[in-house]
Parts: structure tokens; C-alpha cells; sequence
């Protein structure tokens, strides 16, 4: 059984926010959703967040400046990225910065399962 | 008695005579009257003087004034006169009779000279007539005693020196032989003595004149019956003049040895003066140059004149009036001046005063003429003397100044073939410089024999070793291999004799592709065979400069087509990626909420439901997407398609250019002006001009040719069409072209000309594309006319 920590999706796209969670609840994982990174980092949960299903491009603070917030903020979190930009330089970048992953949206199953696990398990918990 | 008297008087062989104390001839024999053709009686009367030698007249009378004591040693030379006239030497002897009270008491007999008995009184006659025979003689007899004291000088010696007996006797303190001569005459004669043998040798001796001149002595030693040596004889021939022209020739070889081995102009005139000098002692020599470009005298030499004169001529303009040397210069003819004080032609000058200061009188000056018979120097000889020159002098300067003229000139000549050198060799550097500068080297090239001279450049451009042969294979062998055709092809063109010019790339040893151009042109006064001259340039640099330009073009060119529709592409992909994403979470999602056991359908549902609605959202992107091109009918407008075609050709004039296509433009003569939204129309446009440009982009074998036209098809409807030369369709690729996401490019989205189908049916046209009946293909659209009148029925059509 995957342990008890919340994974946080972030994308400011409805049909993400509705779809994903479902998703990974059906695999066990326990969810919360957030519609803008300024709503996540208002979120003051009493349980501890595993990771992080991070959409890049948003209005207001894009998904790297929430990553860079969140280093400042010394919250450790793995993240893992999902775009729907596949060809500009934003992606190498995004895995050079510390995250577990980037996927490209649209992704398969197997994709976003295998990143969440890797990013949950207990040796990959920096995000540099 | 008589007769026995006179017979043996005359059978005597003499004159034999007697006479009174007062020299009056009694009886004369008759060899008087054969020799002298006179009669006794007239020798009687006349005397005996009548018969003698005026000369000798007082011989006779002086004997007498000592009659009282006549020796009969006491005989005398005089001359008789013969019958014919001639007069002959006799030797007169007397004797007193010792008659007391005879009439004529004297006898005398007077014997030929050759004849003179010897004894002493006749070794005496021998000896004057010895004397008066070397006195004759035209060479110097001096006898020496065996003490080496001097005995006798001849007369030609005593005139020679000038001086007397007296003062020669004592020969050491005469100060008549050379200083370097006169340890060498006493050894001479003390080696004599004691050898006793004969010698010769060579020396000089001062003359009456103050001047050496060189003789030839051979001293002899004389010996008595008794084989001792009694005196030394020695004759001294002038052997001067040999000297003198002996002297001349060596120093005129050696002069002609120091022109031959290079030696300063200076040095040399400066040994010809010094020859000339000790030639002819007591002259003093000088020679200046003439500078012809400055009208003025060049120092030259004059070993024995002050320095001050010598540099006085030294960049001095030569003035007719100032001299000799200057007015031989100026008229080209030798000048001559003896009292220059007085001379008339320097009066005024400052010249006259300053030879008097030299204690310098005559000036004799010569021309010196170059080849070309100009003035180029000018020989002068002064002396102290106001005397001209000597005929030796005059034939010493005009030998020399052939010498003079050839150094001169010889000098003149280096000197300019010095600065033609120095002046090629400058050249050849700066040639040398430039093709390096410029990366252009030449060469020559005989094709037949395949001989190629090659500068300097050249071996750096092919980067051949500069002391290699260089050949057609090496030539061939640095060839790119791609361009061997060509350079081949110019082989032959070259062996048939033409002109060529061709631009090819080289790879050389260093690995490095050069690009070269060489040009070639025959030299025609080479006629039997081609021989070219040319020049080859390495242009790499500007070849590299313009590929890297012409892709950098072809890459903005690309990019500015590739960004528009990256950013549109971008776009679209993250519109659509969106619901994409979601469908397929929630597909995964609703078949795993399916699987648990028991299925939670409820959940599945709500899955399957937002799976629907993403799908919705997908295809209002579409629709979106085709509204962003549809035609908003508040835009429509009259546009005037030529004018709009115009801007889009300026637009991308840059591309078209890059392309390196030709552009045609043949409009319709009144632009039409159609109903529609200007910046689209003109998105078409652009669209198919930049399509045609692609497709001749690989085209190397043909021209590239873009024509954009316009014509009326149909009343009331306008055809654009943009035709290329490009690769052309076939016909199945004709129609999927305008499939969305179709594309023959490499990178091409194939948007464009979906797009643009899209845009014509907007505006109630149609776009075609078609192959032509020569190499490309057209692409067309024809659209209606703007009609003012129906303009609301158009906007209700489209809507």
C-alpha cells in the first residue's frame, strides 16, 4: 500500500484538475487539487504533501517560479512537471533544476503512475 | 847629293820638312806635295800654317815659343789638309839639328796618325786620341783605378751631370747618384774587384736638371799585358726612356686590374695621378668629375695637391670663367694656360691668386669624355714651371685619359646598374607583398611542355613546397575531386590554345578546402605553342563569408516562415493538448474504476462524462481555430490586389533574392480591386511565393524563374497565379497538397496551403495548383471582383 502522502496536482486546466486525481485514487494515492500555484502555497494542511503534479505554464506564477518559491521557502518538495510544450528549451531545463520528472502532455497512465511513485519513494526526496 | 837626299827624304814614310826657328819651310819632301796637292814652292811661301788646320795652327807655334828647349818628346796632333780637302790627322815630331849656323836648323816629320809609333810619347797620342773618341761617344764611359778613385769622365758625362771633373771625382759627396742606389754602387765595385769580373746593372742618377733618370752601368774590369787589373771601365747607357714606358705600362695594367676588381673610383684616380706623377716628375695631376644633372665639378683625386683645392671643386658650378678646368668642361676642348696672373680668360676669377699660392704656374686640362662623348671629367696637370707640357707629358695624358673616361664612366655605370637593382629588387618585393596581401599569385604555364613558373603565392596557396617541381599531376592531384571535370575540361581548353577562367575548390595538404579562381590568358608573341600567363586568387575567405551568409538567410528566411506558423503550431498543440490529456486520464481512469471489484460505475460515469466534455473542448479549439481564419464579414473591403500583391513582394523581396530566383511580374493593365479581408488575401500570397521559392531551391541546371500574374478569366472574377520553375508536382500530389498536415517539406507543418484553401473559399474563390508544360509548377486562385452595387449580397453570402 503507497504511503499516506498527499500528492498536490497544480494546473490551472479543469479537465486536469478533475481527471488526475480520479486517476490516481484508483491507484491508491490519496489527491488534492489546486486550480493556481498561489492557491497551493496558500494551503496550510495539517498532513504532510509527498509530491508535487506541477503544470508549467499558468497565469500569474508559472510552474518553475512556484518550484523556485518553494526552494526559498525551504519546503522540500518532489515535483513532478507536466506541459503541454514539448519543443522549447523549458525542458531540459526543468529536469536540470531537480524535479523527478516532466511529462508531456498527453500523457499515458503508465507515465504519471511510474513519476508519482518515483517521486513518493522515500530516497528521492530532494528538489534542488 | 841632293838626289840621295831627296830620294831617301821621300822614300820616308811621312812628312818630312825642315825649317828656320821662325817655322819658314826650307825643304818640304814630296809626299808634302802628294798628300797636300800643293807645290814645294808654294808650301814654301805660303807656310806651313797654309796646309793646317785652323785648329791646329797654334799647336805649331806654341811648340816654337819654346825652341829653346824642344824635347823631342814634344810632338803634337794636328790636322793637314789633303789635295782634296779633306783633313787628315798627322803626329808632328821635330828635331834640332845640331848644325851650327844651318839656315834651317829644324827637321821635323809628321807621320799618319794611325800609324803613331808606341813608346811613351805615343801612348800619350793614343790615349788623347782615346779621350777625344769616348768625348764623341753618346754614352757615359767613366774609368775607375783599381782604388775605385775616379780616373776619367767622358764629355757626355760631364754634360750629363753638368758638373766638372773636379767636382765628380769625389762621386759619393757629388750627390749624383740615387739615395737607394748608393749603397749598392760600392758594394758593386768592391765585389768587382775582388771577383774581377764584369757586371751590370741599373741605377739612377741626377742630371744637370736636378732629375733621375735610370741607366744601365756595365763596369768592366781593364787588365794589363800581365792580366792584373789596371782600371775599371764603366759605361752607362740612358735607359730612362725605357724605364719611363716599362713604368707606363705596368701602371696602365695596374690601373686596368683595379677598374677590373671594383675598386673605388677614388682609389683608382687616385693611383693615375700618382703614375703620372712619377712618369713625368716635377708635374702634379688632378682630375675632377662632372656632374652633368647639376651643371657642377665632382671631387675626384689629387694625391699631391692640398686638400682644401681639391674640395674646393666639390659641388662647384662650373663657370667658364674661373679656370681652365672649368673652361675645358664647358667648351669641350683642352685648355692650356702658362701665366695664369696674366691670362686675359681668367681675369677676375679667383683662380689665378690661389695657383700663385700653391706656387703653381702652368695648368694644362683635358676633357674626359664618356662613350657617348659627353663631359664627364676633366684631367689636369699643373707644374711649377710656366712651361707647356712635354711631348712625353702630353702622350702620357692622352693614354691616361682613356683610363680616366672608361673608371668614370665604368663607375657611373655600377652605380646606376646598383640603383636599377635596389629599384627591381623593391619592385619585386612590393609585387611579392601585394600578391600576398591580395591572396593572387601568378604564373606561366607552357602547356605543352608543362613548365610552370610559379610566384611566390602560388606554392603558398597550393601549399607546394617552394623549392618543388612543380607539374600538372601535383596541380591535378590537389584538385577537389568533385571539380576534376571541370578543371580537366579546361585542360583542353588550354592545350587548344584559349583563353580560360574558371572557379574551383583545391584541398591541399593541410586538409582545408579552398576555394580558387584562376584566369588565363595566352601570350601571343608565343606562337608556336600556347604559353599562358595568369593569375589565380584564393576567394575562400569570401566564399565561406558568402555561404555562411546565404544560409543564414535561408535560415532567417526559414525561421520567419518556420515562426509564424511555430507560433501558431504552438499554440494549437497547447489548445488542443489540454482536453487531450484529460481524455485520456479520464478514459485510464474510468477503465480502472471499472476493473476494482465491485466496479465503482458511479465513478465511472462522472469519468466518461468529463472524457465527453474534453472532447467538446478539443473540437471548439478546431472551431476556434477556423474562426481565427474564417472571414469576419465586418472586415470585407475593396482591396486592390495589385497593390496588395506589391507589398507582399517587397515583403519578401530579401527571400527572393537569397533564392537567387528571377522575378516577373505581368499584370492585368487596370489592378483589379477585389471584396475581401486585405491581410489574408495577402497571407495567400505570401504563402505561395515562399512555396515556389522552396521548390526551386535545389534547382542548379536551370534559371529560377518567378512570374506572378493577373488576368481576367472570367467576367467578373480576377486569376492570381504564381508560377515556378521549380520540381514540379505530379498529379496525385497536386490534391493532397492542400490536406491539412500534407507536406513534401522536410520541416514543413503543411498548414500553410490548407490555410490558404481555406481563405479563398472565404472569399468565394477557389486555389488550384497544377504542373507546368515546362519544369515547376503554378499555383492559382481566382476570386470575384469587388461589385459596389451587390457588396450586402456578398456580405450575406459569406457570412
Amino acid at each position: 500500500m503507497p504511503d499516506n502522502k498527499i500528492i498536490a496536482v497544480v494546473d490551472d486546466d479543469e479537465s486536469v484538475r478533475e481527471s488526475l486525481p480520479d486517476l490516481l485514487e484508483s491507484f491508491g494515492f490519496r489527491t488534492r487539487a489546486f486550480s493556481s500555484a498561489a492557491a497551493f502555497l496558500r494551503f496550510d494542511g495539517s498532513e504532510p504533501i509527498g509530491c508535487l503534479v506541477l503544470d508549467v505554464a499558468m497565469p500569474e506564477m508559472t510552474g518553475p517560479e512556484l518550484q523556485q518559491e518553494l526552494i526559498r521557502r525551504k519546503r522540500n518538495i518532489p515535483i513532478v512537471f507536466i506541459t503541454a510544450h514539448s519543443h522549447d528549451g523549458v525542458w531540459p531545463a526543468l529536469l536540470n533544476s531537480g524535479a523527478v520528472a516532466c511529462l508531456v502532455k498527453p500523457f499515458s497512465e503508465s507515465a504519471i503512475v511510474s513519476a508519482v511513485r518515483t517521486a513518493l519513494a522515500p530516497d528521492t526526496g530532494i528538489s534542488r | 847629293m841632293k838626289t840621295d837626299f831627296s830620294r831617301v827624304m821621300d822614300a820616308l814614310p811621312g812628312l818630312v820638312w825642315t825649317m828656320d826657328d821662325y817655322g819658314r819651310l826650307d825643304y818640304v819632301n814630296n809626299r808634302w806635295s802628294e798628300y797636300t796637292g800643293r807645290t814645294c814652292e808654294d808650301l814654301r811661301s805660303e807656310g806651313l800654317d797654309s796646309v793646317l788646320h785652323a785648329d791646329d795652327r797654334s799647336l805649331l807655334n806654341s811648340v816654337f815659343r819654346s825652341r829653346k828647349n824642344p824635347a823631342p818628346q814634344d810632338e803634337f796632333e794636328a790636322r793637314v789638309r789633303r789635295f782634296d780637302g779633306e783633313y787628315r790627322w798627322f803626329v808632328f815630331r821635330f828635331a834640332r839639328m845640331e848644325e851650327e849656323g844651318a839656315a834651317a836648323p829644324w827637321c821635323g816629320i809628321a807621320s799618319f796618325a794611325d800609324e803613331a809609333a808606341t813608346g811613351i810619347g805615343g801612348r800619350k797620342t793614343a790615349e788623347h786620341r782615346l779621350q777625344r773618341f769616348l768625348d764623341d761617344l753618346p754614352i757615359q764611359v767613366v774609368f775607375f783605378d783599381v782604388n775605385a778613385e775616379v780616373e776619367f769622365i767622358n764629355q757626355h758625362a760631364l754634360s750629363y751631370f753638368g758638373k766638372s771633373f773636379d767636382e765628380l771625382r769625389n762621386w759619393t759627396a757629388a750627390d749624383v747618384i740615387h739615395p737607394d742606389d748608393t749603397s749598392f754602387v760600392k758594394n758593386r765595385l768592391a765585389r768587382i774587384t775582388a771577383e774581377g769580373s764584369s757586371d751590370s746593372a741599373n741605377g739612377r742618377m741626377r742630371g744637370k736638371d736636378g732629375h733621375f733618370r735610370w741607366f744601365r752601368s756595365t763596369l768592366v774590369p781593364s787588365r794589363d799585358a800581365g792580366g792584373n787589373i789596371v782600371r775599371f771601365v764603366s759605361i752607362r747607357a740612358d735607359i730612362d726612356d725605357l724605364k719611363r714606358a716599362e713604368k707606363l705600362l705596368t701602371g696602365e695594367v695596374e690601373l686596368l686590374k683595379m677598374v677590373a676588381r671594383g675598386r673605388s673610383l677614388a682609389e683608382v684616380l687616385d693611383a693615375l695621378c700618382r703614375l703620372v706623377e712619377d712618369i713625368s716628375p716635377g708635374s702634379y695631376c688632378s682630375i675632377l668629375g662632372v656632374d652633368l644633372d647639376h651643371r657642377c665639378f665632382r671631387a675626384g683625386a689629387g694625391p699631391s695637391l692640398p686638400d682644401s683645392y681639391n674640395q674646393l671643386f666639390d659641388g662647384k658650378a662650373i663657370d667658364p670663367g674661373y679656370g681652365p678646368c672649368s673652361l675645358a668642361a664647358t667648351r669641350n676642348e683642352a685648355i692650356v694656360t702658362a701665366d695664369p696672373l696674366t691670362d686675359p680668360r681668367w681675369a677676375g676669377s679667383t683662380w689665378p691668386p690661389l695657383m700663385e699660392s700653391m706656387g703653381l704656374r702652368s695648368c694644362w686640362s683635358t676633357p674626359i669624355l664618356s662613350s657617348a662623348e659627353k663631359v664627364i671629367g676633366v684631367f689636369a696637370l699643373y707644374k711649377r714651371e710656366a712651361v707647356g707640357a712635354t711631348p712625353l707629358e702630353q702622350d702620357l695624358v692622352d693614354r691616361f685619359i682613356n683610363i680616366a673616361s672608361l673608371v668614370i664612366e665604368r663607375k657611373q655605370a655600377d652605380r646606376a646598374l646598383r640603383k636599377a637593382t635596389d629599384e627591381l629588387q623593391r619592385s619585386n618585393r612590393f609585387l611579392a607583398e601585394t600578391q600576398r596581401l591580395t591572396l593572387t599569385a601568378s604564373f606561366t604555364w607552357d602547356v605543352d611542355r608543362n613548365e610552370h613558373i610559379w610566384s611566390e603565392e602560388n606554392y603558398r596557396i597550393f601549399e607546394f613546397d617552394p623549392a618543388s617541381e612543380v607539374s600538372l599531376d601535383k596541380i591535378l592531384a590537389t584538385v577537389h575531386p568533385d571539380d576534376l571535370p571541370e578543371v580537366e575540361r579546361l585542360l583542353g581548353q588550354a592545350a587548344g590554345g584559349d583563353d580560360f577562367e574558371l572557379a574551383f575548390r583545391l584541398v591541399p595538404a593541410s586538409g582545408q578546402i579552398k576555394y580558387a579562381h584562376v584566369v588565363g590568358r595566352r601570350m601571343e608573341h608565343i606562337g608556336d605553342r600556347p604559353v599562358f600567363m595568369g593569375a589565380i586568387q584564393d576567394v575562400t575567405a569570401r566564399k565561406l563569408t558568402e555561404e555562411a551568409l546565404e544560409r543564414a538567410r535561408s535560415e532567417l528566411a526559414h525561421m520567419a516562415r518556420i515562426t509564424t506558423l511555430g507560433a501558431l503550431t504552438a499554440s494549437i498543440a497547447h489548445e488542443v493538448s489540454q482536453p487531450l490529456s484529460g481524455i485520456i486520464t479520464n478514459a485510464s481512469a474510468c477503465l480502472r474504476l471499472l476493473a476494482t471489484d465491485p466496479p465503482d460505475v458511479e465513478k465511472a460515469r462522472a469519468t466518461a462524462e468529463r472524457t465527453i466534455r474534453d472532447g467538446n473542448r478539443a473540437s471548439e479549439v478546431i472551431t476556434r481555430l477556423r474562426a481565427m481564419f474564417d472571414a469576419n464579414p465586418l472586415r470585407f473591403e475593396p482591396v486592390d490586389l495589385h497593390e496588395a500583391v506589391r507589398e507582399v513582394l517587397t515583403l519578401c523581396s530579401a527571400e527572393i533574392r537569397a533564392n537567387g530566383a528571377m522575378l516577373r511580374q505581368e499584370f492585368a493593365a487596370v489592378s483589379p480591386v477585389v471584396m475581401g479581408d486585405r491581410v489574408q488575401i495577402q497571407q495567400v500570397v505570401l504563402n505561395l511565393v515562399l512555396n515556389a521559392l522552396d521548390a526551386m531551391s535545389d534547382v542548379t541546371d536551370r534559371s529560377r524563374s518567378l512570374l506572378l500574374s493577373t488576368s481576367s478569366v472570367a467576367p467578373g472574377r480576377v486569376e492570381l497565379s504564381v508560377r515556378d520553375s521549380g520540381i514540379g508536382l505530379d498529379d496525385q500530389t497536386a490534391e493532397k497538397l492542400f490536406e491539412a498536415f500534407y507536406t513534401t517539406k522536410a520541416q514543413g507543418m503543411g498548414v500553410g496551403l490548407a490555410i490558404s484553401r481555406s481563405i479563398i473559399e472565404n472569399h468565394g474563390g477557389r486555389l488550384t495548383a497544377a504542373r507546368n508544360n515546362g519544369p515547376g509548377a503554378t499555383f492559382a486562385f481566382s476570386i470575384p471582383l469587388h461589385q459596389p452595387e451587390s457588396q450586402e449580397e456578398r456580405i450575406a453570402a459569406t457570412c
